[in-house]
């Protein structure tokens, strides 16, 4: 699914120029549930914004299903991103003005599904995550487990080939933590490829394979089964 | 997809109450100053326009330049307009008016009506005045007829349908009436309420060229007509007026030009006239277009305050929306996607805010009809252009002040967002500082104008006019009495409480007014002519008036020779050359075929006295001792005005069964400064508003300037620093952008002014304090604004601001 070769991203201020990515290489296929892990500041984050085309690399290339996108435009990137690709953050990034409902439907919103049908399936997905009593609240009624599950079905309502999550449990106790792994090993086995950037060890052990960054050059891989 | 964005927008707005407040009144009060001025413009923009045929008709001038006399009349002679109807075929249709005033009896009350007008018979198919009762085509067509309005049919007979009954006039004239029309419209340069036939008028036959008494309006088949027209007025009045001035001025025509004088015609299209026309002979006090183009500034000035507002608080909200931008680019909105969520979003604002405006503007409009002096409604006409224009203008401006909101939130990278690095937007801000410095550019700008034009007015208030305004009683009507005035004026002389009385209709402030020609010598040579006021006054109008007497005497009953002296003002010496004028003899032309020449001694001289409104130089005037009954004037000095007034009233009842009617002259003057008065009054207003808006804007600002800074804030403190210390740190930056407002908006403001007081012939020199003070009046109400937040986010407490980061 995602073939990434030699891939190089810079940061650079009036003074330092600092590598975030250096010549990274990646296959993932598809199907695959991936944990990226590392110190602060070798680059996780920046592979994970590069991969989800949020952010665009500075040389190499990045095939998604074949097709090359390191340099899409920013209206061909939200096409694709809208289509292919669901997000998860640490920090849930719910709209505060928006119900859990109207929170989960907007990725329908913008793929131009009609509302009847945006309708079931969001209630289909919320249900799913078991959240679908609290579909009228506003996400500060929410506890943080039940504001990530909210994100995970707006990650998935529109029913993405990959889900990249960015450290999924960071702002939750260990106990939300496993329930929102437990979804997202599901998610994996009914097909979703899911790519997840993770500081925590428990969590990477989901995944089938762990990919160590170092400096932004890929040090190890784990193979987990 | 609008349906999400509105949704968004709704909760958005309820959630950020004070954002939310600020910005939609701050817009709600610009629109609705906005609207109100609109009303104000439209109206005298559409003075005459009620007129089928406006766009046809034009009224005929008249400029004279005599010798050194220059005037512009709104009146035309007699005789021109049958001639333009016979000789000219592009002409459809004349009509002549004279104004006059007269009294008309109902029983045995008596009234005296100043909308009075002499009028042809074919006015109703030059203008459009619709008559309820009786034939348009004949109504005026006969001696001693008489059209009048529903109103004043109601008043002298309870009832509109009056055709055939008579009104009683002046001299037991019986007028017939022979038509009811409709109330003319409050847009008409001319107001009547009575049009009597011009064939009543004798004179109105006359066929003197060489005076100049008949507003003159012509109808042409198309407007090309005036063109044509204008270019023939020349030769007509080598043709008509030449002829004549050979046998009154002994001279050709040629020569009378050669020698630097000339008569001009010209003519003004209709709807022209209110706003571009302030003529000698005008029949009703005209509007300027100035006023016009000065509120247009200032309800721009207020608009782009408000829209300005709009910018620089969204903008500055821009770091609380960014995540919702990330995630939304995110969740895969493309960028055209947000602007257009934006711009939505600024439409709504704009649409409330409008809607509040147009609820405002509404309830509002009898207040802003008391301070214009207008009668604005909305009718149907009204919304006719009301309803589209407010609709773009929500498009307008909606789309206007959230573009740049728009596209400016719609930049943000979501990688950056989602991260909290765009903190950093709101000091980087350099167009939101140059916005702040415009709206206080136009603040600085209209407070100057403020505080020069009431300055001016109350120059012209306390100005010495050469005679004394206050104290004095004038009864207007005196000549009710008829002889018996004389008595009254005596026996009020007798009157405790009074000290002095004059009989006479010529007064300084706004009465009958009578114009001569004079010489300096026994010839009508137009070099040594003079054009000036004649005024007959009795020999106690200079003490009762407080006037002063510079040189040589005033007139003395016991002098028999008195009546064939004059009084000259300084002007009128000037304008004749005259070194020692005492006992010297000028000449009265009296006018007409072969004219005779009567002399008059120069008995006195008076101290100049202004007697049009401040705007107009002091002309020459000579007075005459001949009896005048037309008013009466009387100067008090008590305590107890309402006593004497009964006193005065009875002696009043005593001689005449008419109603007794006076005023103050002190009132009566201040009638010639009523336009700028209410200048003065909607220039404060809006003045104010503009401020108020600005302001609203500031605090805001203020708000998201301290919210931006809490953690330097609280650092600061911890470090030690004094809460004076923190609330300069936090004003400091918006000062300096007021202080460059300042700088720029002096210059444009002194311009502006200047060329105002050009209106006035006596004026203000605008002093440097005025720019201090409206510097310095900008600079605290800024101030004070801005530091009510500062002094808020000093006085926090540290750990909590530094916690919550």
């Amino acid at each position: 699914m995602i073939q990434i070769t030699n891939l190089e991203k810079f940061y650079r201020t009036e003074e330092v120029e600092t590598v975030a990515l250096n010549k990274l290489n990646l296959e993932i296929k598809t199907g695959e549930f991936v944990a990226i892990m590392g110190p602060s500041g070798c680059g996780k984050s920046t592979l994970l914004n590069i991969l989800g085309l949020l952010d665009d690399p500075d040389a190499g290339s990045y095939l998604f299903n074949g097709t090359e996108v390191a340099h899409f435009n920013e209206r061909k990137r939200a096409d694709l991103r809208k289509h292919n690709i669901g997000f998860v953050f640490q920090s849930f990034n719910l709209i505060d003005e928006l119900t859990v409902f109207e929170n989960v439907e907007l990725p329908l919103i913008y793929t131009g599904v009609s509302a009847v049908e945006r309708k079931t399936r969001v209630e289909e997905v919320l249900t799913k995550m078991q959240i679908m009593h609290r579909r009228n609240h506003y996400p500060q009624q929410l506890s943080g487990g039940q504001q990530q599950r909210v994100a995970i079905a707006r990650a998935v309502v529109n029913k993405p080939k990959l889900i990249l999550a960015d450290e999924p449990t960071g702002n939750l106790d260990s106990s939300n933590g496993n329930e929102v792994m437990e979804l997202l090993t599901d998610l994996n086995e009914q097909g979703t490829t899911i790519i997840m950037v993770t500081h925590s060890e428990h969590d990477a052990r989901y995944s089938h394979r762990i990919v160590r960054l170092l400096d932004g050059q890929t040090v190890m891989e784990n193979i987990m089964m | 997809m609008l349906k999400n964005y509105f949704k968004i927008a709704f909760r958005g707005l309820l959630k950020n109450k004070s954002f939310t407040l600020i910005n939609i009144l701050g817009l709600a009060l610009g629109v609705t100053a906005f609207l109100l001025i609109v009303f104000y413009v439209v109206d005298e923009l559409s003075y005459d326009r009620y007129n089928i045929k406006a766009s046809r008709i034009y009224r005929v001038n008249e400029d004279l330049k005599l010798g050194d006399n220059k005037v512009q009349y709104a009146v035309c002679m007699a005789p021109l307009a049958q001639t333009l109807k016979s000789d000219y075929p592009e002409v459809e249709n004349v009509v002549r008016f004279k104004r006059t005033s007269s009294h008309f009896k109902k029983g045995t009350e008596t009234f005296l009506e100043y909308d009075v007008l002499f009028a042809d018979a074919s006015v109703f198919d030059v203008f459009t005045l619709p008559l309820i009762y009786g034939d348009a085509h004949h109504a005026l067509a006969k001696p001693n007829t008489v059209v009048l309005t529903k109103t004043a049919a109601k008043k002298y007979f309870g009832r509109t349908n009056v055709v055939g009954e008579s009104l009683l006039a002046d001299n037991n004239v019986s007028l017939l009436i022979t038509g009811v029309m409709n109330d003319m419209p409050a847009t008409s340069h001319f107001k009547a309420n009575f049009l009597v036939s011009m064939s009543s008028y004798p004179n109105s036959y006359s066929d003197e060229w060489l005076r100049s008494d008949y507003n003159t309006y012509v109808l042409f088949h198309d407007k090309s007509g005036s063109k044509k027209l204008e270019a023939q007025f020349s030769q007509l009045l080598k043709k008509y007026s030449g002829l004549q001035m050979q046998s009154e001025l002994k001279m050709s025509y040629d020569a009378f030009e050669k020698g630097g004088s000339y008569f001009k015609l010209n003519l003004i299209p209709l709807t022209d006239i209110h706003l571009h026309s302030n003529m000698t002979g005008e029949l009703g006090v005209n509007g300027t277009v100035q006023y016009v183009y000065f509120f247009s500034i200032i309800a721009i000035f207020i608009l782009v305050v408000a829209c300005l507002n709009f910018i620089n608080l969204s903008t500055a909200r821009s770091a609380n929306r960014s995540r919702e931008v990330g995630v939304r680019k995110v969740l895969g909105s493309a960028r055209k996607q947000l602007v257009f969520q934006f711009l939505s979003e600024s439409v709504l604002i704009v649409f409330i805010a409008t809607l509040i405006a147009l609820a405002a503007a509404a309830l509002l409009l009898p207040v802003f009809n008391q301070l214009s002096g207008k009668s604005l409604a909305v009718t149907v006409g009204t919304l006719q252009w009301l309803v589209p224009a407010v609709l773009i203008s929500i498009m307008v401006v909606g789309l206007l002040s959230g573009a740049y909101p728009a596209f400016f939130l719609s930049s943000f990278r979501p990688v950056d967002v989602l991260k909290g690095k765009l903190s950093g937007g709101f000091q980087s801000s350099k167009l939101r500082n140059a916005l702040v410095t415009f709206q206080f550019f136009i603040s600085v700008f209209l407070i100057t104008g403020t505080l020069v034009v009431f300055k001016q007015l109350q120059y012209v208030q306390n100005r010495d006019l050469g005679y004394n305004r206050n104290q004095v009683l004038i009864i207007h009507n005196a000549f009710e009495l008829g002889n018996q005035a004389k008595v009254l004026k005596q026996e009020l002389r007798a009157m405790p409480g009074v000290v002095n009385a004059t009989l006479t209709a010529f007064l300084p402030v706004a009465s009958a007014r009578n114009t001569a020609i004079f010489y300096k010598e026994a010839v009508a040579d137009p070099k040594q002519s003079l054009f000036p006021q004649v005024w007959s006054v009795d020999e106690d109008y200079v003490s009762t008036l407080g006037m002063k007497i510079i040189a040589g005497r005033n007139f003395s009953n016991r002098m028999s020779m008195d009546s064939s002296g004059v009084i000259l003002n300084q002007t009128a010496v000037k304008f004749l050359g005259l070194i020692n004028p005492i006992n010297k003899t000028i000449y009265r032309s009296s006018g007409g075929v072969n004219p005779t020449f009567k002399p008059y001694r120069i008995l006195g001289v008076v101290k100049d006295f202004n007697f049009n409104s401040l705007r107009e130089n002091i002309s020459p005037v000579i007075m005459q001792l001949s009896e005048n009954s037309g008013s009466l004037s009387i100067r008090i000095n008590t305590a107890n005005l309402p006593a004497l007034l009964t006193n005065i009233q009875q002696k009043w009842k005593s001689l005449s069964s008419a109603q007794f009617e006076y005023a103050f002259m002190d009132a009566e003057f201040d009638k010639l400064y009523r336009t700028e008065q209410q200048v003065g009054k909607i220039f404060l207003t809006f003045t104010i508003l503009a401020i108020t808006i600005a302001c609203l804007g500031l605090f805001g600002l203020a708000a998201y300037a301290a919210e931006q800074r809490t953690k330097e804030i609280g650092i600061r403190k911890v470090l030690g620093a004094e809460v004076s210390v923190i609330v300069a740190l936090l004003s400091k930056d918006f000062i300096k952008l007021v202080v460059i407002a300042i700088v720029l908006a002096t210059p444009l403001a002194w311009w502006a002014m200047h060329q105002w007081l050009q209106e006035f012939a006596y004026r203000i020199n605008i002093s440097w304090w005025v720019y201090a003070l409206s510097g310095c009046t900008a600079i605290f109400i800024a101030s004070i604004t801005v530091s009510f937040q500062s002094v808020k986010a000093a006085m926090a407490n540290p750990i909590k601001s530094l916690r919550s980061e």
